[in-house]
């Protein structure tokens, strides 16, 4: 199913951050895509499952937060899961492309992706 | 009970709340009055995930002196031909000076978060200026105030309840004489507490501006943007009938297709409003001194951000000498990162070259950066282990106070060193 992906802060992104990045709780409230209920039972999702996620910048696994964003559209806080999908191709102003991207989203059993997950693909 | 320290200001976010309380027991903070929940927990855990002072070895982080770790910072920075240091924004002002002091001496490129936020705000005020005031006018004074692609209900929470929405200003009281507009791409918190909810397609920002500079001289339109075509003829309306009106705007405008002329257009649609009633402008900023970074480096270089010293004096050009272009490309051979995560908040394709290059990362906390890091020299919080000038989101600088002593040696006594190592004194 193909959705326009938005990225930006959420107050529990920001305390979570605060909290520290490399902790559990950051990891339960950033490395998740809120989805609108309609495009839920499009999917075939409830929440909590996982969806895998893709652009044409890179893939990754969250789980599904119910509502909070706009049918045909999904929201991911701003943070290293985001950070997979988003475009580094700033056109010239220097502003990479965070917001407005389309993204190809399914069901999947696999598991959400890790903090170590995309350290490895960093190679660090 | 401990001592209490009134009237602190906060350094998570632009708005720079100064009204905080804070009470530290044993060299701790053990409350805090005042603070949003972002802002609580900064000051609760600031002993919490602290970075130590490493150096990689065979692959490995390992603990090192902090001696140890500034001179291994000094070198990298003195073996690189073309060095980019990035962030400057979650410090204070003498630090980022500091910074540009560096910047300048290693010939390297210097760029702040701020080109991954409102950079296309600062390039389209170039262009066409900006009509702008202070929070406390906008509290004092305005009757309608616009919130645009942005959600302070989420990023800057205390806004609505300081500057914009809720307070009693002098000549506004209160909400029920406020008309507040939200326009966004999605429902948020913030449209819960706007009188006018105006959804706009994604990526369309621009053509309902335009459409907005339109009605407003005159002509009709209509439907723009998803935006019936009367929505936009009432919206007008009142932005022509307030007696003092202001747009906030966020990342739904710099993030979206268009970025800087979706700025151009709310810039020029303000200075139109101008001919029928005070109206202005602001960026919501994020980092509690990203504005201070664009003061400090135009007061050194004559440019706000993506600078560049190879030359031996000062280039400005975002897209060249931005972060993200410079990593995206492979071009820089070394990287110091200060007050910033680009780990955590950059596209992971311009990362990736952070985890190729000696990386020198200085930040009190373990960031994502400092993970991938060649060397991590933990440093004091600024704002809460340290004191220092920040800039708030309108222009106005602030002091920020220290309220706990540090383990570690602030933003400025690091620079200090390595500048001092390099220099050779």
């Amino acid at each position: 199913m193909r959705l326009l992906l938005n990225t930006g802060r959420t107050v529990d992104q920001g305390v979570s951050m605060e909290r520290g990045k490399t902790s559990s709780e950051y990891f339960e409230k950033v490395a998740v895509a809120f989805i609108h209920p309609d495009d839920m039972k499009e999917l075939g999702i409830d929440e909590g499952d996982a969806v895998r996620i893709e652009t044409d910048f890179g893939s990754t696994v969250l789980k599904c937060v119910k509502g909070g964003t706009e049918k045909g559209t999904i929201f991911v806080p701003m943070g290293p899961w985001a950070n997979v999908l988003t475009g580094p191709n700033t056109e010239g102003s220097g502003m990479p492309s965070l917001k407005g991207l389309t993204a190809e989203i399914s069901g999947t059993k696999e598991k959400v992706t890790t903090l170590d997950d995309i350290l490895r693909m960093l190679g660090g | 009970m401990g001592e209490v320290y009134k009237n602190v200001v906060c350094p998570f976010c632009g708005c720079l709340c100064d009204d905080l309380e804070v009470v530290v027991e044993n060299g701790k903070v053990v409350s805090t009055k005042n603070a949003c929940p972002i802002s609580k927990t900064k000051f609760l855990d600031h002993s919490k995930d602290r970075a130590k002072p490493q150096v990689r070895k065979d692959g490995k982080l390992i603990e090192v002196s902090m001696e140890e770790a500034i001179n291994k910072a000094a070198q990298i920075l003195k073996e690189s031909e073309f060095p980019l240091i990035y962030g400057l924004s979650s410090t204070e002002s003498d630090a980022q000076r500091l910074a540009v002091e560096l910047a300048e001496f290693i010939g390297g490129s210097i760029d702040s978060t701020a080109s991954t936020c409102h950079g296309p705000t600062i390039v389209a005020a170039q262009g066409c200026g900006a009509v702008k005031c202070t929070l406390g006018e906008v509290k004092n004074r305005a009757d309608l105030v616009i919130f645009w692609g942005c959600n302070p209900a989420e990023a800057h929470i205390r806004h609505s309840v300081r500057y914009s929405v809720t307070p009693q200003g002098m000549y506004v009281r209160g909400k029920k004489e406020r008309f507040i507009v939200h326009v966004d791409v999605r429902e948020t918190r913030t449209s819960r507490m706007a009188d006018m909810f105006v959804k706009v397609e994604p990526g369309k920002d621009y053509e309902l501006l335009s459409a907005l500079r339109a009605v407003i001289k005159g002509y009709e339109v209509g439907d723009v943007a998803g935006v019936p075509a009367e929505m936009i003829k009432q919206l007008a309306e009142r932005m022509k009938g307030c007696r003092f009106g202001i747009i906030f705007f966020g990342m739904g405008l710099t993030m979206s297709s268009g970025k800087h002329m979706n700025i151009d257009a709310a810039l020029r649609l303000v200075r139109d409003l101008n001919d029928h009633t005070k109206f202005t402008i602001t960026p919501m900023r994020g980092h509690f001194n990203v504005a201070g970074a664009g003061e400090v480096l135009t007061w050194i270089t004559g440019y706000p951000f993506a600078v560049n010293f190879s030359r031996g004096y000062p280039n400005y050009n975002p897209g060249e000498f931005s972060a993200v272009d410079l990593l995206f490309r492979g071009e820089c051979d070394a990287a110091l990162i200060l007050a910033s995560d680009p780990v955590a908040h950059f596209p992971i394709g311009a990362s990736q070259h952070l985890a190729k290059i000696p990386t020198v990362v200085i930040d009190p906390k373990v960031s994502l950066t400092s993970l991938i890091a060649e060397v991590v020299i933990p440093c004091a919080i600024a704002g809460i282990e340290s004191e220092g000038t920040a800039y708030r989101m309108d222009g106005v600088p602030l002091r920020l106070r220290k309220v706990v002593d540090s383990p570690y040696p602030t933003d400025r006594e690091i620079l200090e060193g390595i500048l001092r190592r390099m220099k050779g004194c």
